[in-house]
């Protein structure tokens, strides 16, 4: 909402220059036209598409790939790739947009396209213009996914011990080691694999690679029996002697740890975006539920037990979604962010799961149920507060902040 | 070849309507572009894909009909022509003020809904038509043109269909069935913004006169039958129907 | 002066025009009224009219396309000089009588449920919002309106035979019909059944609608389809209940897998009493119905027939 200048009037000269200071202040929390236009499509797309199969895929724990094809013909998936290199060039607060509307759908198919992003923004911010238009052409050309892989069986907060290791020969380096964890890990046309050249060095010996599908050495293993996102495909990559052109390298040797770091900073936004679909499913879920169901002669809307939990669900919800905007705009105005987005990441998950949680407690017995859908959304959101650097990590990050000034 | 497309914006299917102070009050209300315009314009994209030429949409609406136009700009369509009118305005009057544009366009056909979600009827494409001195074709749901001056078309009558042959210029109003419209793309979004949207000011009185509207739901015993053994619950159900409700 | 035109099959006038004849009486105290046959055999059917109605109009103009019927309408509007013209609500008349509204620059009033006089306006209720709206219009003479059928009791004949006048009619360009596909019917009409059993398309495959078809028919039943189903090929689109298809207001709407969109309840929301069997306990459909049982509805369909048989033994 603008501020309108105040109207000419009696007031005294201080209250009136104070007006004048208000009516100065940029912050306009209204989305421009084109921002609601995606907002609409979004949740259109989200209403018709995910929502129906939310469930079946869940239960399966097999990826939609016809949804992979219809996001790419909307122009959903892949956006943030720049218009010269074939995408929209979205800034992070369309996609936070898009993702709250997506993960409202359902949250475990949002994790597709939000970690295809996440394999995306290491080249984004390391690449070279020529690897740039070789690995965004097959990123926009047909409906095509990304990956990230930086964790390992032995080591996930501790990234900096990872072990893959790199090895240069010649024109190529060759790769063997373990990654696990990694979405979209066996579908993607280009997952960003981060090695060791020099385990001693630690984080200095770090290097970004961009591995192909298809080149051989890599193996895909979909790791089944997640709790929930199950839509999406977690693997286990294995690399074996597997030779990737020199070519393919981010960056120089050393500057792995600082792309991965400087990615996540940015990425963590998107998965804040996600909790807040959650969020936002769960209240209306619940709202719905508790409109309807009768106890003790009338809903159990007008208990107070119950309002109290609907309040806290919207509370929670309205302050995590202008805070995860208010981390999108620091990005969008390139400003320095890694806390804001932390702060949005950590707080947004931690409220989507009190907020799923609080919303089978209004469901009762039937929130214990398949059946409905308020389940699913607990185990959905859990993983939020674990992936893109659990909330310790975000947490760490947050008070790195505040001690180092 | 021209293809001209008439929607509305029209309350989503899925809101709640409320009134207030005797007439529904869309304050709040998410507001779409009408699901049968949509197919109009839909197919009015298509039949530019076909046959190429210049795809037009127009609307007489308020200011907020806006939205709804940009959504058929970023479908596709190449321009677009706001009539400005607050207020309710009939059909029969809109169609005077529409046909003064759409004369000034002469293009090859209009398409529009066979009817709106909002004000439910079916008047705008016919009286457009009149105004125009063209056919009608409505409840459309198959048309070939058959060069520029002819089109064959299909289309339901009250029982059954038909199918016709006429002459352009004509106007069609959708029928389900015509088409599955295509999802407003991101990239369709960003070029919406530089396609051009003219506003012309419109004055016309209604010729009819909305006194007053109210929402008579009919309430419904909203009786649950216990579900979990399905044969003593059908039992039930009939049992209640023949003595309670005594309608079976 | 009013003008009635009058819906018939050819032979007959249909139930519609004597609502309409009704419809007319009911503003009597504007003036005279007058009838307008048109289309086909239209001497042999205004005779059958006379019996209503002073005087009655024939214009054979051949068969139906929506420019001659308004132009037909217009010409006996003007030669009654009638400054309202009633005709039955359908698609087609609402489709011509839009012609007919702005031909005579008149207010048009669609649909309605019932229409009064106070000398100068006509007021008509309507509704709107996909159904779910009532509402209270009123316009100034010149005035087009159509009545909604089944609103209406059916006109009697008058005292007095009236009088049948040939009406020339300049044809107007219009459509060349090429094809006229019948509605494919089976079994109850849906419009006029007392009891409709819909399936939707959670029942999973098109085999499941025999079981609607066997309760249908153990209840004297019309069958109804949802949109869904009617798209995904398994019923014809005349059992279509809904915005596009058919309304329908029976004493009783059986709603079998059936979710409730907007659109559908549209075509149904004023049935009398409404039963709903869905999985799903949050399907819309719950939300107007009167009974409810959220079931497997391959579990409880054959156990409705074989209650229903039971029932009627």
């Amino acid at each position: 909402m603008k501020k309108k200048p105040n109207a000419k009037s009696q007031m005294p000269k201080t209250v009136a220059a104070l007006g004048l200071l208000l009516s100065a202040m940029p912050i306009d929390f209204t989305l421009t036209d084109e921002q609601k236009e995606l907002q609409k499509l979004a949740r259109r797309f989200a209403r018709e598409q995910i929502a129906p199969v939310a469930a079946e895929y869940d239960r399966k724990e097999e990826v939609p790939w016809g949804l992979v094809e219809k996001l790419h013909a909307v122009g959903l998936l892949n956006a943030i790739i720049p218009e010269a290199y074939g995408g929209l060039g979205l800034g992070m607060l369309e996609e936070v947009i898009i993702g709250e509307e997506l993960a409202w759908g359902c949250m475990g198919i949002y994790t597709i396209p939000m970690a295809s992003d996440l394999g995306i923004t290491p080249i984004l911010l390391a690449g070279t213009h020529e690897q740039k238009q070789r690995f965004f052409k097959k990123l926009t050309e047909k409906p095509a996914l990304a990956a990230f892989a930086l964790s390992e069986p032995g080591n996930g907060s501790d990234a900096a011990a990872l072990r893959t290791r790199a090895v240069r020969d010649g024109d190529h380096y060759v790769l063997n080691g373990t990654k696990t964890w990694i979405s979209n890990g066996g579908e993607a046309e280009t997952v960003v694999v981060f090695a060791t050249v020099a385990p001693e060095l630690r984080h200095k010996g770090v290097v970004a690679l961009v591995v192909e599908k298809g080149t051989p050495g890599f193996k895909a293993n979909k790791l089944h029996g997640k709790m929930g996102q199950r839509a999406s495909g977690t693997y286990e990559l294995v690399f074996e002697d597997c030779r990737v052109p020199v070519e393919n390298r981010l960056g120089q040797e050393g500057d792995g740890f600082k792309i991965a770091m400087q990615t996540l900073d940015k990425t963590r936004i998107p998965v804040a975006a996600g909790s807040l679909g959650v969020a936002r499913r769960a209240l209306e879920e619940a709202t719905r539920y508790a409109k309807e169901r009768e106890a003790f002669g009338k809903p159990i809307a007008e208990f107070q037990a119950i309002q109290f939990k609907l309040a806290e669900m919207l509370m929670g919800l309205e302050t995590a979604r202008t805070y995860t905007y208010y981390a999108a705009w620091l990005v969008d105005t390139h400003q320095p962010h890694a806390h804001a987005a932390a702060i949005a990441k950590a707080y947004a998950s931690e409220m989507a799961f009190e907020a799923a949680n609080q919303a089978i407690q209004i469901h009762g017995g039937y929130g214990y149920m398949h059946e409905y859908p308020v389940e699913k959304l607990l185990r959905d959101v859990k993983l939020n507060q674990i992936y893109e650097g659990t909330n310790e990590i975000q947490r760490l990050i947050i008070a790195r902040h505040i001690l180092k000034g | 070849m021209k293809f001209v497309a008439v929607i509305r914006q029209v309350p989503d299917g899925e809101s709640r309507l409320k009134i207030e102070g005797g007439k529904v009050d869309l304050g709040g209300v998410t507001m779409i572009l009408d699901q049968m315009d949509e197919w109009a314009v839909e197919e009015v994209i298509r039949l530019q894909e076909k046959h190429g030429g210049e795809s037009v949409v127009v609307a007489l609406g308020p200011e907020r009909f806006e939205e709804a136009i940009r959504t058929a700009l970023a479908m596709g369509i190449d321009r677009a022509i706001h009539l400005v009118a607050e207020g309710y305005l009939d059909p029969i009057s809109q169609a005077e003020a529409l046909a003064e544009v759409i004369r000034a366009e002469a293009p090859t056909l209009v398409f529009t809904g066979g009817q709106q979600a909002d004000w439910d009827s079916q008047a705008l494409g016919p009286a457009l038509a009149e105004a125009l001195s063209w056919p009608v074709v409505s409840w459309t749901t198959q048309i070939e043109l058959e060069g520029e001056t002819q089109a064959r078309a299909k289309h339901d009558l009250d029982e059954g269909a038909e199918v016709v042959r006429v002459a352009l210029p004509a106007v069609f109003t959708s029928q389900q069935g015509l088409n599955e419209p295509r999802y407003p793309t991101l990239p369709g979004i960003m070029k919406a913004k530089r396609k051009e949207l003219k506003k012309v000011p419109v004055s016309a009185s209604s010729k009819v006169e909305i006194l007053e509207q109210t929402i008579q739901e009919k309430s419904r015993l909203n009786k649950m039958i216990d579900g979990k053994d399905p044969v003593a619950a059908a039992h039930e159900l009939v049992r209640l129907l023949h003595e309670e409700a005594k309608v079976i | 002066m009013i003008l009635v035109v009058l819906e018939h099959d050819g032979q007959r006038l249909r139930k519609g025009a004597l609502e309409a004849i009704s419809r007319a009486r009911q503003i009597g105290a504007l003036g005279a009224i007058a009838g307008v046959v048109i289309g086909e055999n239209t001497q042999a059917v205004a005779q059958e009219a006379a019996q209503y109605l002073p005087t009655v109009y024939a214009a054979e103009v051949g068969s139906y396309t929506p420019e001659k019927w308004a132009e037909a309408a217009y010409a006996a509007a003007q030669k009654s000089g009638a400054k309202v013209v009633v005709a039955t609500g359908g698609r087609q008349s609402r489709t011509w009588t839009a012609r007919l509204a702005y031909k005579m620059k008149a207010g048009l009033l669609e649909d309605t449920l019932e229409t009064s006089t106070d000398g100068q306006h006509i007021i008509g209720v309507r509704y709107s919002f996909l159904n779910r709206v009532t509402e209270k219009q009123k316009a100034a003479l010149p005035v087009v309106f159509t009545a909604k059928p089944n609103t209406t009791p059916l006109a009697e004949p008058a005292s007095s035979s009236g009088v049948v006048e040939a009406l020339e009619v300049s044809l107007p360009p219009t459509v060349e019909v090429l094809e006229r596909l019948s509605e494919q019917k089976k079994g109850v009409s849906l419009t006029e059944a007392t009891v409709v059993v819909t399936g939707g398309r959670g029942l999973g495959s098109p085999e499941a609608f025999a079981g609607v078809e066997e309760l249908a028919s153990t209840l004297g039943a019309a069958v109804g389809a949802t949109r869904a189903v009617v798209d995904a090929g398994w019923r014809p689109y005349s059992e279509q209940v809904g915005q596009t298809g058919k309304t329908v207001q029976p004493n009783l709407y059986i709603a079998l897998a059936v979710s409730g969109a907007v659109q559908h309840q549209a075509g149904m929301n004023k049935s009398k009493y409404i039963v709903a069997v869905n999985k799903d306990a949050e399907a819309p459909i719950f939300k107007i119905a009167d009974y409810g049982i959220v079931g497997d509805v391959h579990q409880v369909l054959p156990a409705l027939i074989d209650a229903a048989k039971k029932l009627k033994d």
